[in-house]
């Protein structure tokens, strides 16, 4: 190149060329400083250490998180020399390094999210008490989609599964995942829930979940959703927004599913809970065959009754009527014509006596 | 699924209604054995359906590691 002669524009070129074919994309932690959006479109930060700094480039879209003056984060990006002579990195992604900065980055994107109304109660829909067709967002390979399954098929069967496999960590995560919400959201026959499942890992793991674009898609989401990430102890930022959260992955699919062995117990006691209902029913008809059969009798005794009280009445009558009554009360019952000369009959208590009338004389 | 073609959701309501009879003023001792006898069929072709359901899984052959 000693012999060669370019112009500026073809050293600048020449040079950029260089620079892709050494570092075609280099990853530099470094501390956050002078960083500003310009025309809502364009994001300039500076990327320093103790010793050195070095401006860096690179457009709004790109910029997943929240970023700020002071905080710790890795970038991927190129390195370019401008054709203003400038140096600098042209940033492709960038996140918060280190417990404290990934702290500090999510409070900012949750109270940002929040403000809208991202996580009001108001926005949750209901899920399906037993969905028939479901999608899944996860990674086959994973453990915590293992576990979902395991947990979905232990617990109900019949269900329609379909299952987006996607990373679930790393940089292209968010991205995977926004292109299955968006795939199953368009689908011509949508699942009833989309459920987004992963298992436990680091901070670093599960900052997929908490990326500002996959949390807009899954409030978007046409479908409800249900989110399982982590263990429990874990908040994600998806979680939040989701209709429905889990502590984790097997939690999604309780939550997603009845168990079958409860619905069993329930059928078998409803069931078995009709027997004392009908013996309960059968010992109350007996009861009041019982007590309608005794007031029956008292009804059938009362009226006796009434009758032995009127038959002895009218045996009184008959015995004072009785002219055997009359005749041992001294007085005597005379038969035949009673004119002179006629022989009568008088009868007393104690005989029969043979009489000639003699004289009669009217009262 | 074992027994007629009734779905799963369908022999619950079945079940549901049988057992809403029995606690109903509609109840009648004559009928109660065989409405007895019908609900406890029904249990047990439900419970024979849990165990047999099992879950039709498909992972998508869509890619989404970029885009289209």
């Amino acid at each position: 190149m000693e012999n060669v002669l370019l112009s500026v524009s073809d050293f600048v070129a020449l040079t950029n060329q260089t620079l892709e074919y050494a570092y075609p994309n280099v990853g530099i932690e470094g501390e956050v400083s002078e960083f500003k959006v310009s025309q809502g479109k364009w994001v300039y930060f500076k990327l320093k250490d103790d010793e050195s700094v070095i401006s860096c480039f690179m457009t709004l879209w790109q910029l997943r998180v929240p970023i700020e003056d002071g905080m710790k984060v890795v970038i991927q990006g190129s390195p370019k020399l401008t054709k203003w002579g400038g140096f600098s990195l042209t940033v492709k992604a960038i996140k918060p390094s280190g417990e404290g900065a990934i702290k500090k980055s999510f409070e900012i994107l949750r109270a940002k999210l929040d403000a809208e109304g991202l996580f009001s109660p108001e926005r949750k829909r209901t899920l399906p008490r037993v969905p028939k067709k479901v999608a899944v967002i996860s990674s086959t390979e994973a453990a915590g989609y293992a576990d979902f399954i395991k947990i979905v098929n232990d617990r109900w069967g019949g269900l329609e599964i379909e299952v987006a496999h996607v990373q679930v960590q790393g940089e292209s995560a968010p991205d995977q995942m926004i292109r299955a919400l968006k795939y199953i959201n368009e689908r011509d026959v949508l699942p009833e829930v989309i459920v987004i499942v992963r298992g436990g890992g680091s901070a670093d793991d599960l900052a997929a979940f908490n990326d500002e674009q996959l949390v807009r898609a899954i409030a978007a989401s046409r479908v409800p959703t249900l989110v399982g990430v982590g263990h429990e102890v874990d908040e994600s930022l998806a979680d939040l927004v989701a209709d429905v959260r889990a502590a984790t992955p097997s939690n999604a699919a309780q939550i997603l599913v009845p168990d079958r062995q409860d619905i069993i117990r329930a059928v078998r006691s409803q069931t078995i809970s009709l027997l004392p209902m009908m013996m309960r029913t059968v010992d109350q008809a007996s009861n009041e065959v019982r007590m309608q059969l005794l007031h029956a009798l008292e009804v059938v005794e009362e009226r006796l009754e009434v009758i032995a009280q009127t038959l002895d009445s009218k045996r009184s009558v008959l015995i004072q009527l009785n002219p055997e009554t009359v005749l041992a009360r001294g007085y005597a019952l005379i038969r035949g014509q009673q004119t002179v000369g006629q022989t009568i009959e008088v009868e007393t208590t104690q005989a029969i006596l043979e009489a000639e009338v003699r004289h009669v004389r009217n009262k | 699924m074992s027994g007629t073609n009734k779905n799963l959701q369908e022999k619950m309501d079945e079940l549901n209604e049988l057992i809403a009879w029995f606690n109903s003023d509609e109840f009648a001792l004559e009928s109660a054995i065989d409405r007895f006898k019908k609900a406890e069929a029904l249990a047990t072709d439900i419970e024979k359906d849990l165990a047999s359901f099992k879950n039709d899984i498909t992972v998508l052959k869509q890619k989404f590691d970029s885009e289209g």
